[in-house]
């Protein structure tokens, strides 16, 4: 192991194998994050692994008056899910997300899923949020439309896909390592504040991950918690929003030219 | 001994002054936005995420201000360029909502002050408040009109 810029998978307990691997990443909104708490708290997922690097700022998080790693992986017997709890800075975010992927391919997991927000400049208009999907390959977004079964699963609802435009920031590497190894991966993005923490867009992304991942979870709490998650997160938000300018986010406005 | 002087071209030269001006803005905004606390017990404030967006016609300011109570939100020009953001809560939010035991203090308002970096008729401004998103528009001063021969 080098003395410098180390990315390494601690392991807590015993990894299950052919998991769901889920991201929930600092991104726009915060969409990610807020979701896979909600997800950790209300499937009651245990700590199964921490990320230990020096490529994150020198620090540990208290919860109960014990020190924690700030990017950690929680799980069960079917589910693994990563999520950061500082902003991702901005020169560290390949290495990193490359390690998660590398080690998600190690435990053979079934399906890489990472859920997320799409910047909408006029999302106080909206009242629903709605999801797009993308997939790491032609198959899977077959299956996402509903056109064919995959795993033995047809879904019943189409997903309306994200086809043309650029994807930046921890989701698109994760979609690019993936694509590159051969691993499912798909990517559920709700429309979106870009730097106001979205819980709403996080409950439409939960809701609709269950469709991917056959996992019920009830988003009325997140929902009813809406005012005091987004007072609780404004800082994590004000650094992500940093870091992602560093990675030019606003890039997923343009309009690509196909070549 | 030779030495080979390789000439920069101007767009080189123009990126690498971007580069260096996007570095010092970025280290101007983390000292000024970011490494400082975003409430203040003294005052009993909390500052609230901010955005301004410039388009043609128009600087649109918006705030994310959860718990706001609706009635007491004040947007005031302190001066031509710079804008007051006030909005009292709807209960006190002290440290412990927040899961903070370590501190002491409690708030009632939002507040923060906003600049706008163009001119903008501060007087004609509309104001609107939508899911706890302030937005304020200021339509832009049309100080002089370059005529098309």
């Amino acid at each position: 192991m080098s003395l410098t810029n180390y990315v390494r998978v601690v392991e807590r307990t015993s990894i299950p194998s052919s998991a769901v691997l889920l991201f929930g990443m600092p991104d726009v909104g915060l969409v990610g994050v807020i979701a896979a708490s909600h997800m950790i708290s209300e499937l009651k997922l245990e700590e199964v692994a921490y990320i230990d690097t020096d490529l994150l700022p020198p620090m540990i998080v208290l919860h109960k008056g014990t020190p924690h790693m700030p990017l950690r992986i929680f799980g069960n017997k079917e589910l693994l899910l990563a999520v950061s709890e500082v902003a991702l800075p901005a020169n560290a975010i390949h290495r990193i997300m490359r390690s998660l992927v590398e080690w998600g391919e190690q435990k053979n997991v079934n399906i890489v899923v990472s859920i997320g927000g799409i910047p909408t400049p006029n999302r106080q208009e909206i009242n629903e949020p709605k999801v797009f999907a993308i997939a790491s390959n032609p198959q899977l977004v077959q299956w996402l439309e509903g056109k064919i079964e995959w795993q033995g699963r047809k879904l019943d609802k189409p997903f309306e896909i994200l086809r043309e435009g650029y994807m930046v920031g921890p989701y698109a590497l994760v979609l690019q390592y993936c694509m590159q190894r051969n691993i499912p991966a798909v990517g559920l993005l709700a429309q979106a504040f870009y730097n106001y923490p979205d819980p709403h867009a996080a409950a439409m992304v939960l809701k609709e991950l269950s469709r991917v991942i056959a996992v019920e979870i009830d988003v009325s709490q997140l929902i009813e918690k809406g005012e005091e998650i987004r007072l609780k997160a404004r800082d994590i938000m004000k650094r992500t929003e940093r870091e992602l300018s560093k990675m030019r986010k606003a890039q997923e406005y343009d309009i690509p030219l196909y070549v | 001994m030779t030495f080979e002087r390789r000439r920069r071209s101007i767009f080189e030269l123009i990126s690498e002054y971007m580069r260096a001006i996007e570095e010092e803005i970025e280290e101007q905004l983390r000292e000024f936005f970011v490494d400082h606390p975003s409430w203040n017990p003294r005052t009993c404030t909390l500052e609230p995420l901010c955005n301004v967006f410039i388009t043609p016609d128009e600087v649109v300011i918006t705030a994310d201000l959860p718990y706001a109570e609706k009635d007491t939100i004040e947007v005031k020009p302190l001066n031509d360029n710079l804008f007051e953001i006030k909005a009292k809560l709807k209960r006190k939010i002290c440290f412990e909502d927040l899961g903070i035991t370590h501190q002491e203090g409690e708030f009632s308002t939002f507040y923060c002050q906003v600049r706008v970096p163009v001119a903008v008729e501060k007087e004609e401004r509309k104001i609107s408040f939508k899911n706890g998103i302030l937005e304020v528009r200021l339509p832009r001063k049309k100080k002089y009109e370059i005529k098309i021969e």
